[in-house]
């Protein structure tokens, strides 16, 4: 009999742990359909749900994110700075929400944003095929390339190369990089992060590294740990394309995005937006 | 009257029948010796009388009581089970003491469960308590283990086990006190301490079945005794004239075995 | 040496590392704190015997239509979900556990870092308390029958042979196995850094990249099996203590 309890007990505990927190949004569907219009008369499908009104009755914008400066670091007190983090308060503060960021695994992006743990990726995103077509992304704010990192005592056997066949290359895997530095016929190991890739040209496990131009000038050089390491070239301008450009990411289908782009737009026509690039040294590559 | 009555009783494990027709009484203060060779329904005869095994027919008294009838589910509850269990104490071939409670522990750790269990508000447990455990001692002392209260069954030879074993099932003070082939896991030069202490039980007219493949001890301290064969009774009577001048030719052939080793 | 560690970017690491090292502590011991008794019920789960329609079953029907009247459905859930959790790697249930919720529209887990622990406790807690599960059976089965037996015969309950007799044997059984476990337990903690959980792994790689300020730092990530090991070394001292603590009874 005890035994039969136990069981029951066990099985109940299970189901409870996943429905407790089940209730949580129930709320939220009433809120979207007293603040929006959206879709009155089609409401039947879950993304005509306005995510903007999701966001505004939960009160918080979730913003996703990784330490990367001068995008997105903390200051000494623990608070997020950097251009995106200073944007990101700025379009709370316009949505009338608080702020909140998450740092979050970059390889789990698009599934943070779908389950909803995020409501935005804001983090020096490269607007890649693979990122435009998982989710809805704003119109480009800035600029970006891609540059290979060497070790510093062979960086005159990069100068003038035209390919990177025959080499083997450390790329952040799902990178903007990666698609780069494959599409320039390198021989790809791909790592966890844009840090690894450092770590494997340091330790010669990779003959060379492809990572974010931004990224470059904050990891590599004097005062890191790969005080050996300096970039050379620029990828983009190696295969004849433009620079990349940088976006805001949000769920597919959401008209945050609408209200994102307005925002950014009034934020260029006010100054804000270029008076916070200037702060943080980015203002060359803000898209005006 | 008889103290334990057992009533056609027959036990089967799946198309096996281990135990057929088995009946017989036995009368208070009285040693009864089960002989027979292995695989004869003995042990399964003990294990049915102790409720670790249910009979698929007949039936159980003790004093007039039936404590289990085949063909009365209400004789069959769990809860009721463990308390019938109360009337018979169960020695085991291999002892089977606890080996986290020291002898004294083993002893009185059912009865002072028991008293806990049923004297929750009482303000005297205290005092019950040490009552147990100064019984315990005593019994112990019986036992001629008065030294070895506190030592851990691995400190103890298979004697003094099998002795703690019996002052263990003493404490509860059952009606019937069975044995299950106690010497049988002991080297032969322990048997003789735990057989005396049996002996002494009996001079004290301890009410006793004892399974067990000692003759000489069987026919010198039992009353009566039964022969199994094939999981039937073939023979039982006084156990001097059982032993000594068998009637069926099954029982002969099986002492014969004894007497020429 | 001393000017290293005095240095403002080691202390800025240091805590850092120590605020990631309270987070895999906290997991540590809410696992174990969940896992203990969860396993327990599993392992008894997976052991009870219910069968509700044993009493049709007949010697003589045929093999299939037996093993249906002989199911027992408390035992095979518990052990479906042992197979299940110990046959799929604990990354993919931290994965499925905090994602999948959010992608089915089933609930959210809530903002922040508190969602993020209470989503790997639970995937902690289940994994373990299936491998804890498969150790105390042993343990439990590996207690010889006649232990039951001599506590039933002494009028005891279920209850009181299992708490009184058989736990404790079962106890001394699985401790050496449960101390393996447990040490894996530090270190698998450090998967939890896949859902973002920023524990000492976390923390320690975050310096390669950036955090605080502080970008292209490549030791913190190795320093941090300094407090594994230190750490470990605790666990294990305290587990063999226990293990001595139980050689009074064999």
């Amino acid at each position: 009999m005890m035994k039969k309890l136990l069981a029951l007990t066990m099985a109940v505990l299970m189901v409870l742990s996943l429905a407790a927190c089940g209730n949580q949004n129930d709320a939220q569907p009433t809120d979207a359909a007293v603040q929006t219009d959206a879709a009155p008369t089609d409401g039947t499908e879950a993304p005509a749900e306005s995510d903007l009104a999701y966001v505004q009755g939960k009160g918080t914008l979730v913003v996703g994110i990784t330490d990367f400066a001068p995008m997105d670091y903390q200051d000494d007190n623990g608070e997020w700075i950097g251009f995106d983090a200073d944007m990101a308060k700025a379009f709370a503060e316009d949505l009338g929400v608080d702020v909140s960021f998450q740092e979050i695994n970059w390889d789990n992006k698009v599934m943070e944003l779908n389950s909803k743990n995020v409501d935005c990726l804001w983090n020096g995103m490269t607007l890649t095929d693979e990122v435009t077509s998982s989710m809805a992304c704003s119109t480009p704010y800035s600029t970006n390339a891609q540059v290979l990192v060497v070790p510093a005592d062979k960086a005159a056997d990069f100068e003038g190369l035209t390919t990177l066949e025959g080499l083997s290359i450390a790329v952040e895997s799902g990178s903007a990089g990666q698609a780069a530095a494959e599409a320039l016929g390198a021989t790809t190991v791909p790592v966890q992060s844009q840090a690894n890739t450092l770590m494997e040209v340091s330790a010669g496990t990779s003959d060379a590294a492809v990572i974010d131009l931004l990224m470059a000038g904050a990891m590599i050089g004097e005062g890191t740990s790969y005080a050996n390491l300096t970039y050379t070239m620029n990828l983009n301008t190696m295969q004849g394309e433009a620079d990349e450009v940088y976006g805001v990411g949000f769920r597919t289908g959401s008209d945050l995005v609408d209200a994102y782009n307005n925002f950014w737009d009034a934020a260029l026509a006010s100054g804000l937006a270029m008076e916070t690039a200037t702060t943080y040294g980015v203002q060359e590559s803000i898209i005006q | 009257m008889a103290i334990l009555e057992v009533r056609a009783l027959e036990k089967h494990f799946g198309p096996t029948r281990v135990l057929e027709d088995i009946s017989f009484s036995l009368e208070e203060g009285q040693a009864l010796a089960i002989i027979g060779s292995s695989g004869s329904g003995k042990t399964t005869l003990l294990r049915c009388l102790n409720f670790l095994e249910t009979p698929n027919h007949g039936s159980i008294s003790v004093r007039g009581q039936v404590l289990f009838d085949a063909a009365d589910p209400a004789t069959q509850r769990e809860s009721e089970v463990r308390r019938k269990r109360l009337h018979f104490g169960l020695v085991f071939q291999n002892f089977n003491l606890f080996p986290q409670y020291t002898a004294l522990e083993n002893v009185t750790l059912a009865r002072k469960l028991l008293a806990k269990e049923r004297d929750e508000a009482n303000s005297g447990k205290k005092d019950l308590l040490a009552a147990i455990d100064q019984e315990g001692k005593e019994l112990l002392e019986r036992m001629g283990l008065a030294d070895r209260a506190g030592h851990y069954p691995h400190q103890l030879s298979g004697g003094q086990q099998q002795r703690v074993a019996i002052a263990r099932a003493l404490a509860l003070h059952p009606d019937i006190l069975c044995f299950d082939e106690p010497t049988s896991a002991l080297d032969p030069e322990l048997t003789g301490e735990v057989l005396k202490v049996i002996r002494g039980l009996a001079d004290q007219h301890t009410t006793m079945i004892i399974v067990t493949h000692e003759m000489a001890f069987a026919r010198d301290v039992a009353d009566q005794a039964i022969f199994m064969d094939g999981g039937v009774i073939v023979e039982q009577g006084p156990a001097k004239e059982l032993i000594n001048a068998p009637k069926m030719e099954r029982t002969r052939q099986f002492l014969s075995r004894y007497t020429e080793n | 040496m001393f000017a290293f560690f005095s240095s403002p970017t080691t202390q800025t690491v240091l805590s850092a590392l120590n605020e990631g090292f309270v987070r895999t502590l906290e997991l540590f011991f809410i696992t174990l704190v969940g896992a203990v008794p969860l396993g327990l019920l599993i392992a008894l789960g997976s052991m009870n015997r219910w069968a509700p329609l044993h009493r049709f079953a007949r010697p003589k029907q045929s093999k299939a239509l037996r093993a249906v009247l002989n199911f027992r459905p408390v035992s095979a859930i518990c052990r479906l979900l042992v197979w299940i959790i110990r046959g799929t790697p604990l990354v993919l249930q931290i994965i499925t556990l905090f994602y999948v919720p959010g992608l089915e529209h089933l609930f959210n887990w809530p903002s922040g870092e508190s969602g993020r622990m209470m989503a790997v406790c639970i995937a902690f807690i289940i994994n373990y308390a299936c491998y804890f599960s498969e150790i105390y059976r042993g343990g439990i089965q590996g207690v010889p029958v006649g232990q039951q037996e001599a506590g039933l015969v002494l009028g005891m309950t279920r209850s009181q042979i299992f708490f009184k007799v058989t736990l404790l044997q079962m106890i001394k059984r699985i401790v050496p196995p449960m101390s393996n476990e447990v040490i894996t337990l530090v270190k698998d903690t450090s998967l939890a850094r896949v859902i973002a959980l920023q524990e000492i792994i976390w923390m320690g790689e975050s310096f390669m990249k950036g955090n605080r300020g502080i970008s292209g730092l490549v030791w913190p990530l190795f320093f941090t099996a300094v407090y594994y090991l230190v750490f470990s070394g605790v666990v294990t001292l305290l587990l063999g203590r226990l293990e001595k603590k139980l050689e009074f009874f064999r």
